[in-house]
């Protein structure tokens, strides 16, 4: 049983499919690429899985139990904690502001709750020095921060959700090459840990160095799946454009039988290489 | 390495966004010494103490404006949300009601209003100064439906300690704004519903992401603001002891120059409730001091005005341009 299993997920926006029959799924243990070219339906999908979206068609299992979540809060409350590629930080908002936004730990005083900023204050620093992330002062405002440490606070923040599930949107497209050697090195910690981690990257090197699956989306579908230890750099490249010789007819497209979007819509027609 | 490059140090930063306040202080210590200079009755306690009990509306209100522009939004309405909750007080009293039920209705009325603002804005998607622009007109015409060209007059001073009273030696409307700063300031810095303005203000999409529910909080806020615009009104039936046909049309605007020149930036994310309140008593200094010393009180809305320009010129300067090092 798959951790996180999508099936026939549909999403389409006005006139547009972004996404059209897609399978996806990602074990606990297990780190799960998803690569695609832009606009390959990767940040749809994603945001289908952390709540932001809601499928027109389509299920989605955790843990094998069907769940419906109709908001980014729903998705976390499920473990399912996403680093979004615009990082979703608050830049006017200082360090474990942002790392407990709309998660503050609270005291009650008299009944009333307050927040606990000594409380928050600590965990920050431990969970910025389980990730060698160096900030010297809590209190600055993060828009100040460099990318690594943005993408430090943001991992931060997944890390104290203490999610089963952690998606990470181009992780490393913002980093110095120490920053990204972190931010994998963290990756295999999280798996070691049980987690499942879904990796979005368009960087082949940083899939092959820490991705045991690879999922390849192109055009609002799903194009392959394959072990990393079973493929190839070139071959993963050559199914996210198109330009490959390779046999897909093995695959199954459960989400596509008696599809009312497969009509009239911009990928109906496109042709499949076979 | 990149992660340990130097940042702006944080006592820079507080230094920053204290500078305005400093600012403003400094401001109102020259001006009042201005005032004191000339005019002999500027400094005497008669004065500052009617000068307080006429800021106690617009100080009470700011503090609501505030955290409404801290999280990204605004509310031109609050002066039709004060008439029409200064209306149901009125007629409450001309009804015989109780003064305790007069106080609760006139509250009710204008939490229901501000949450009809902040309904508006976050379900219909308005943006905040259409939206309050439309339900301010509402306001106003419920106004001259019900009262026409006629005063409520004649009204009895059972709510007159709230401004002119004292307790323990000091005035009242020194602890109303005690009170009303001290709880916004708690609801700011204390608890969750003001790290969510903030957010809201800075990043309403990442605030969304991170499971913040936007839309009630805007609703909250907005409440908020329309509970204290209805102290306002309290406060002004207190004062007055009438409900005339132009009440409130002006303190809308008066709070958001306060917040504005007390360093919010209009824009969101970033506000000051002790710059709010200097920003109330740099105003009310002004309108009294000009009264003073023999000027027409038009010239206070140029000066309010033009120092709203200057502000905010130079805001949208230091945001619009390159980043730089202090």
């Amino acid at each position: 049983m798959a951790l996180l299993e999508m099936t026939g997920i549909e999403k389409h926006f006005g006139g547009v499919t972004a996404l059209s029959g897609v399978d996806f799924e990602a074990d606990a243990g297990e780190v799960m690429a998803l690569v695609g070219d832009n606009g390959a339906g990767k940040s749809t999908l994603i945001k289908t899985v952390a709540g932001a979206h809601q499928p027109d068609r389509g299920r989605i299992r955790l843990q094998g139990r069907e769940v419906a979540m109709r908001s980014p809060q729903d998705a976390w409350k499920l473990g399912i904690a996403t680093i979004f590629q615009e990082l979703a930080l608050a830049d006017k908002m200082n360090v474990p502001d942002n790392i407990f936004l709309g998660q503050e730990l609270r005291r009650t005083i008299l009944g009333i709750p307050f927040l606990d900023h000594k409380r928050m204050r600590q965990r920050t620093r431990e969970l910025l020095a389980d990730l060698e992330v160096q900030i010297q002062d809590l209190d600055l405002t993060v828009e100040a921060m460099s990318g690594g440490q943005r993408q430090g606070i943001a991992i931060a923040r997944a890390l104290n959700l203490d999610a089963d599930l952690i998606i990470m949107d181009e992780p490393t497209a913002a980093l110095a090459v120490a920053e990204v050697r972190k931010v994998l090195d963290f990756i295999l910690r999280l798996r070691g840990q049980n987690k499942g981690v879904v990796l979005i990257s368009h960087n082949i090197q940083d899939v092959f160095a820490v991705a045991d699956r690879v999922t390849v989306m192109r055009q609002g579908r799903i194009e392959a799946v394959r072990r990393v230890a079973e493929t190839t750099p070139e071959e993963v490249i050559g199914l996210i454009t198109g330009a490959h010789g390779v046999d897909l007819s093995h695959r199954s497209e459960p989400g596509a039988a008696g599809d009312p979007a497969d009509g009239p819509d911009k990928t109906a027609g496109q042709a499949r290489p076979s | 390495m990149a992660l340990t490059e130097t940042v702006t140090p944080v006592w820079t930063q507080r230094l920053l966004h204290a500078k305005r306040e400093v600012v403003l202080l400094a401001a109102i210590v020259l001006i009042g010494g201005f005032f004191a200079v000339s005019s002999p009755y500027f400094l005497t306690l008669d004065n500052l103490t009617t000068t307080l009990r006429n800021s106690v509306d617009l100080a009470v209100i700011s503090a609501g404006m505030t955290l409404v522009i801290i999280s990204g939004a605004i509310d031109v309405s609050v002066g039709g949300v004060l008439a029409v909750s200064a209306i149901f007080i009125g007629r409450g009293f001309q009804w015989g009601l109780p003064a305790p039920v007069i106080v609760l209705l006139g509250l009710a009325v204008g939490t229901a209003l501000g949450t009809v603002n902040g309904a508006v804005v976050a379900k219909a998607k308005v943006p905040p100064i259409i939206a309050t622009l439309g339900t301010m007109y509402v306001f106003l015409a419920v106004l001259f439906l019900v009262i026409g060209g006629e005063w409520i007059s004649g009204l009895p001073d059972t709510l007159s300690p709230l401004v002119s009273g004292n307790l323990l030696g000091l005035p009242v409307p020194l602890y109303l704004i005690a009170g009303v700063y001290g709880v916004c300031y708690l609801l700011l810095r204390h608890h969750a519903f003001g790290r969510h303005l903030y957010a809201i203000g800075s990043n309403e999409n990442s605030a969304r992401l991170a499971g913040i529910a936007v839309d009630r909080v805007k609703i909250q806020v907005y409440a908020l603001l329309g509970f204290l615009a209805a102290t306002g009104a309290l406060i002004y039936v207190a004062r007055l002891r009438n409900v005339e046909v132009n009440i409130g049309t002006t303190i809308a605007l008066e709070a958001i120059a306060a917040v504005i020149l007390g360093g919010a930036n209009i824009r969101g994310g970033v506000g000051s409730l002790l710059g709010a309140l200097l920003g109330v008593l740099f105003i009310k200094m002004i309108q009294n001091g000009l009264v003073l010393i023999g000027v027409s009180s038009l010239w206070e809305t140029v000066v309010i005005g033009g120092l709203l320009i200057v502000v905010l010129t130079a805001d949208a300067l230091k945001h619009g341009g390159p980043q730089r090092a202090q």
